[in-house]
């Protein structure tokens, strides 16, 4: 018998739990091999000692005892005890390594779209959607749409407007403020500006065609 | 990697952004009484972000070079393709044969993108003289609001001049700050125009039109009506009814709204081509709807007429004193001789606003 029994199996073997198969072959082995079989020898007398100890525990953990009901009450304190003891105790925050990579090719692409959006939608499309998604937020129908079938003259404070067709003229004089702006009904606005300085009126309008 | 993302986004705006010095041309006929001594577009530029964004920003400096006096002047200003059409008026000037005067315009225009380089092209609409007399094609028939403008420079002038006469210095004094507060305590709302069958208005209830007579007025309105909704009102129609001896031909109606909270203002102007024989009366129809761009839940309208002009050119506009006997005074705006004047004297003083009145 050149190789011997691994010890995992002689244990098995010792204790009668190998299969019939690999337990005939194990014990073929034993007979021929004084050292295996000493071992084998040693590891039942183990086994008669663990029996004789589990005989002398406490009155009461009869061998009918109920192990896994144990277990189950051993785990529920022991997570009871976790839970008390983060209650006093300040818990520490795992913060997850941060990279920068990422972040910098996120914050590129948002610099790259909005740089694309403002350099190819006109503003007043961006004012319009801004305006409609204020309206589906708030519910409300606070703006008119600039352009719906018709065309549409405009005045207010930032001056005069005129969309239609898709095109749009708008006259502001430079970002001055108004001092009256009107509209009409035969699709003009106006708006009339003073030079704070000379005095001079200036009167800027709109008018469909 | 962030220096790819630079140079990406370079490219990109390189790519996309391409603002070019714009194409220009000033345009006045060969007898025009207006000359061009010099113009500056130093700012002005085209600009390709999704469509043609054109910033016109100019400065001409022009001469009359006819020889009577001029009262007030319009540009129109317009590229092919763009919407519409817009103008810059002057309506206070008073230059002299051979004086100088300047215009400043700035405007953005919005067109389709289309091949090649966008052209504005600045025109003279018209030219009002001292004698009321026009120059100009008048494609934006801006002669009737220049003559109404001058028409209302007259009458306040001869106003302040008799406030002058009467009680001094002191007396124009009182009138100027009067004035003033006046214009700083006009209301006045963002306001929208829609033409045509372009919203729900005629879902809308209908509301009564009070009419504001002002006996002076050659015409009579009457029997006002329109439809009112949310922050809106639109499709006014009314009878009027010439009452003068003389035929009229256009005629405009002040529209006031008042809101909940009792606040009144002058929404809008409704002007009406036709034709009204002595006596004859005619009714008006307006397909058009005004929207506001604040939330506002009308109360109340009322209209007054605001301008009436004859058949030989010639207006009627209301007199200060008509004016003043309603409560008209605190909604209808100065005249911009009265702006241009109370400006001369909150930034020059009393004494130069005298001087400035008797040159006229």
């Amino acid at each position: 018998m050149s190789r011997h029994v691994i010890e995992t199996d002689l244990a098995l073997y010792a204790a009668g739990d190998l299969p019939v198969w690999r337990g005939a072959v194990v014990k073929l082995h034993v007979r021929g091999c004084a050292e295996c079989r000493a071992l084998v020898e040693a590891l039942r007398v183990d086994r008669e000692e663990l029996r004789r100890s589990a005989d002398d525990m406490p009155a009461g953990l009869s061998k009918d005892f109920d192990w896994d009901q144990l277990a189950a009450e051993m785990t529920a304190n022991i997570r009871v005890g976790l839970a008390a003891g983060e209650c006093v105790t300040p818990r520490e925050r795992k913060i997850a390594p941060v990279s920068w990579r990422p972040m910098a090719i996120a914050a590129g692409l948002v610099v790259l779209l909005g740089g694309a959006w403002w350099l190819n939608i006109p503003r007043t499309d961006t004012e319009t959607i801004g305006r409609a998604l204020r309206n589906i937020a708030t519910g409300e129908r606070s703006g008119p749409p600039q352009e719906e079938r018709g065309p549409v003259v405009g005045a207010s404070s930032a001056g005069v407007v005129l969309v239609e067709n898709g095109g749009q003229i708008r006259i502001d004089q430079g970002g001055l403020e108004p001092v009256m702006y009107s509209v009409s009904t035969q699709g003009s606005a106006s708006a009339r500006y003073v030079d704070q300085d000379t005095g001079q009126v200036t009167i800027t309008a709109t008018y469909v065609q | 990697m962030s220096n790819k993302l630079c140079i990406a986004f370079a490219v990109a705006s390189g790519i996309s952004l391409h603002a070019q010095a714009l194409n220009h041309k000033i345009d006045f006929p060969k007898d025009s009484p207006v000359s061009l001594l010099s113009e500056d577009f130093g700012n002005s530029n085209a600009t390709a972000r999704g469509a043609n964004l054109i910033d016109v920003n100019a400065a001409l400096s022009l001469r009359n070079s006819g020889q009577k006096r001029i009262r007030s002047m319009t540009l129109m200003v317009s590229t092919q393709d763009a919407a519409g059409k817009g103008s810059v008026s002057v309506p206070t000037l008073d230059a002299g044969p051979g004086e100088t005067f300047s215009v400043h315009i700035s405007t953005r225009l919005v067109r389709p993108l289309t091949a090649g380089n966008p052209v504005v092209e600045v025109t003279l609409d018209g030219v009002l003289f001292d004698d009321l007399s026009f120059y100009g094609p008048d494609l934006l028939h801006s002669q009737r609001n220049m003559i109404r403008w001058e028409l209302e420079a007259q009458r306040d002038r001869k106003y302040f001049k008799t406030l002058l006469a009467a009680g001094g210095a002191e007396g124009l004094r009182k009138e100027m700050l009067s004035s003033l507060a006046r214009q700083g305590d006009s209301s006045q709302r963002g306001v929208q125009m829609v033409r045509g069958r372009a919203t729900n208005i005629d879902a809308e209830p209908e509301s009564q039109f009070a009419f504001l007579d002002i006996p002076e007025s050659p015409v009579e309105a009457s029997n006002g009506r329109a439809r009112i909704g949310a922050s809106l009102a639109g499709a006014p129609q009314f009878e009027v009814r010439n009452r003068s001896p003389r035929a009229v031909r256009h005629l405009e109606i002040a529209w006031i709204v008042k809101d909940q909270q009792g606040r009144e203002f002058l929404a809008a102007s409704m002007p009406a081509d036709m034709t009204l024989a002595p006596n004859q009366s005619g009714p008006v129809a307006q397909d058009a709807a005004l929207r506001f761009d604040r939330p506002i839940s009308i109360q109340s309208m009322s209209g007054f007429v605001s301008s009436v002009e004859f058949a030989d050119g010639s207006q009627w506009i209301p007199s200060r004193g008509a004016l003043d006997q309603t409560r008209l005074r605190q909604l209808v705006a100065p005249s911009p001789e009265e702006q241009r004047l109370s400006q001369i004297y909150t930034k020059k003083g009393i004494q130069v606003l005298v001087e400035e009145l008797k040159k006229f």
